[in-house]
């Protein structure tokens, strides 16, 4: 299991004396994007977490573009080009316009303001109130902002943890559909979620149970799998 | 009279903003409680104190000399003590314990090299005779504090609302997770909000001899609770509504020992009770607790 862009692979981790993953792993290639489905509890927060650099792996690599960053600080993790957006996503405090020149902290001036207008231009609804503050947004404003401000940086990689969290399914198929369009620009997407509606988002899948993989293959083949296709689907098509 | 006190209040209360800044800086951006605030303030008191004696220096040539160094010492007592506490499982707690020891030490070591007697510098310094101020007569050096006090807060707001590195701090102020997980170097941050905090506390001991009379060691304790009630009066974790704790502070203050001298020294434990009591989100509540 290895990708061009990452590869995590045998990562354990856990809180305190608590394993949480056990072997965990996952690859993505340039532009590709990859899901990784699991229901509530299965680890898919703190594997995210490890892949940042935000907990640390107790085994396991976790290697990108080509470089082993296991031990890597985030911060670090971030100016190569990997950036995460958490179930929160924004700086509720601050403003809008804020909250994208910290997620582009890296960026050089002039490059920053170039591609925050190009955002602006993706996320109308945005620019029309640059100096709101994210805590008065919607919550699926705050989900457009939550990733406007972690493609403000510029990345390679975009890892999202549950971006379904906390919205109606209008506002979803919105996210879903932003999404795809940055993905078709070719940027690479590991999204980690419980909501198979982003598998349509998909170019391969990983499930997470109790902290391992369970299936690593396309949505085809996940479909053609019965156990998983009722797991993840219930009866429906079956 | 009452108007006097009033003026003289503002005056205060703008110096008890200064007090209070630190405190509030740093609990804002890593929710730790410094209970050695008013020592690093009696720390900057003494430094005016032995600057002006031998050397001569000016309190305001003093005030750049104790944000410099302050600054530098807060960065390393950082990275020492803060780092270790946040990732304990009650980091606020055990700082309230931690700061205390060290408060301890600063002022037992402070006795030790500056002795106990009590310390000032002549109010001429800050200039000579009342200055008239909106038809307000009023001692100068009241005047001088208030003034550099005023401009310490506008600075602390450009710092905070004006610059890259504030707006990081802000950031680390409205959730530490979210900024670890954007690529915030937290602690860097954190380290010079501390520095910051120190300082500011030194600048405002620069100024103590001229507003509160003198200067012993002994003087951290009550210092540090009158910043607490200034920034539980003006909202814990939101810098700027220190300014409001301040002025509802110093304008009691006043009041208190204008028309209840003898009952003056309890203001700040009654501000803190009264606040706690009905209010305990502080004055500008959770509307503005947001960095």
């Amino acid at each position: 299991m290895t990708g061009d862009l990452l590869t995590a692979s045998g990562i354990e981790a856990g809180y305190g004396k608590v394993q949480v993953l056990w072997g965990a792993g996952v690859a993505v290639n340039e532009r590709e994007s990859v899901v990784l489905l699991g229901p509530n509890g299965a680890g898919k927060t703190t594997f995210l977490k490890v892949l940042l650099g935000l907990m640390p792996a107790w085994r396991g690599a976790v290697r990108f573009a080509g470089d082993d960053i296991t031990r890597m600080r985030t911060d670090h993790r971030v100016r190569r080009g990997l950036a995460y957006m958490s179930e929160i996503g924004v700086f509720t405090g601050l403003s809008i316009e804020e909250n994208l020149r910290i997620g582009g902290q890296f960026v050089e001036r002039a490059t920053l303001r170039a591609r925050t207008e190009e955002l602006y231009g993706i996320f109308p609804a945005l620019a029309e109130r640059k100096s709101a503050l994210a805590g008065a947004l919607s919550g699926g404003q705050r989900k457009m902002l939550g990733i406007a401000k972690a493609l403000a940086a510029g990345p390679r990689l975009l890892v999202m943890d549950e971006p379904s969290a906390g919205l109606s399914p209008l506002f979803v198929s919105q996210v879903i559909e932003v999404l795809g369009r940055f993905r078709e620009s070719g940027l690479a997407l590991l999204i980690a979620e419980q909501n198979v509606a982003f598998l349509d988002l998909a170019d391969r899948v990983f499930t997470l149970e109790a902290g391992r993989v369970g299936f690593e293959g396309t949505v085809e083949a996940l479909h053609a799998d019965d156990a998983l296709h009722r797991a993840y689907f219930g009866l429906e098509g079956s | 009279m009452l108007t006097h006190a009033l003026f003289g209040g503002l005056l205060f209360g703008l110096y008890f903003t200064l007090v209070g800044l630190g405190l509030n800086l740093i609990f804002g951006v890593m929710r730790i409680v410094n209970l050695a605030h008013g020592d690093f303030l009696m720390l900057g008191a003494f430094a005016a104190y032995w600057l002006f004696t031998l050397f001569g220096l000016h309190p305001l040539v003093a005030a750049v000399a104790v944000l410099v160094v302050f600054v530098l010492v807060g960065l390393p007592i950082y990275y020492l003590i803060v780092p270790r506490l946040l990732v304990s499982r009650d980091s606020e707690m055990l700082s309230i314990i931690l700061f205390f020891g060290l408060s301890q030490i600063i002022e037992a070591l402070a006795s030790i090299f500056f002795g106990t007697t009590e310390r000032s510098i002549p109010g001429r310094v800050l200039g000579t005779g009342p200055v008239r101020i909106l038809g307000q007569s009023v001692p100068s050096a009241w005047a001088f504090g208030a003034a550099v006090s005023a401009v310490a807060v506008i600075l602390v707001y450009l710092y905070l609302y004006r610059t890259r590195l504030g707006t990081l701090t802000r950031a680390v102020m409205v959730s530490r997770d979210e900024a670890l997980a954007t690529g915030i170097d937290v602690h860097r941050v954190s380290a010079i909000a501390f520095g910051i905090g120190i300082a500011l506390a030194g600048i405002a001991g620069v100024f103590e001899p001229f507003m509160l009379g003198s200067v012993t060691p002994a003087i951290g304790g009550d210092i540090t609770i009158a910043a607490f009630a200034v920034i539980v009066v003006g909202t814990l974790g939101n810098p700027l509504g220190t300014v409001l704790g301040g002025i509802v502070y110093g304008v009691s203050l006043l009041l208190m020992q204008t028309y209840l001298s003898s009952w003056a020294n309890l203001l700040p434990n009654l501000l803190l009770i009264g606040v706690l009591l009905i209010r305990p989100e502080g004055l500008l509540g959770r509307q503005v607790r947001r960095a």
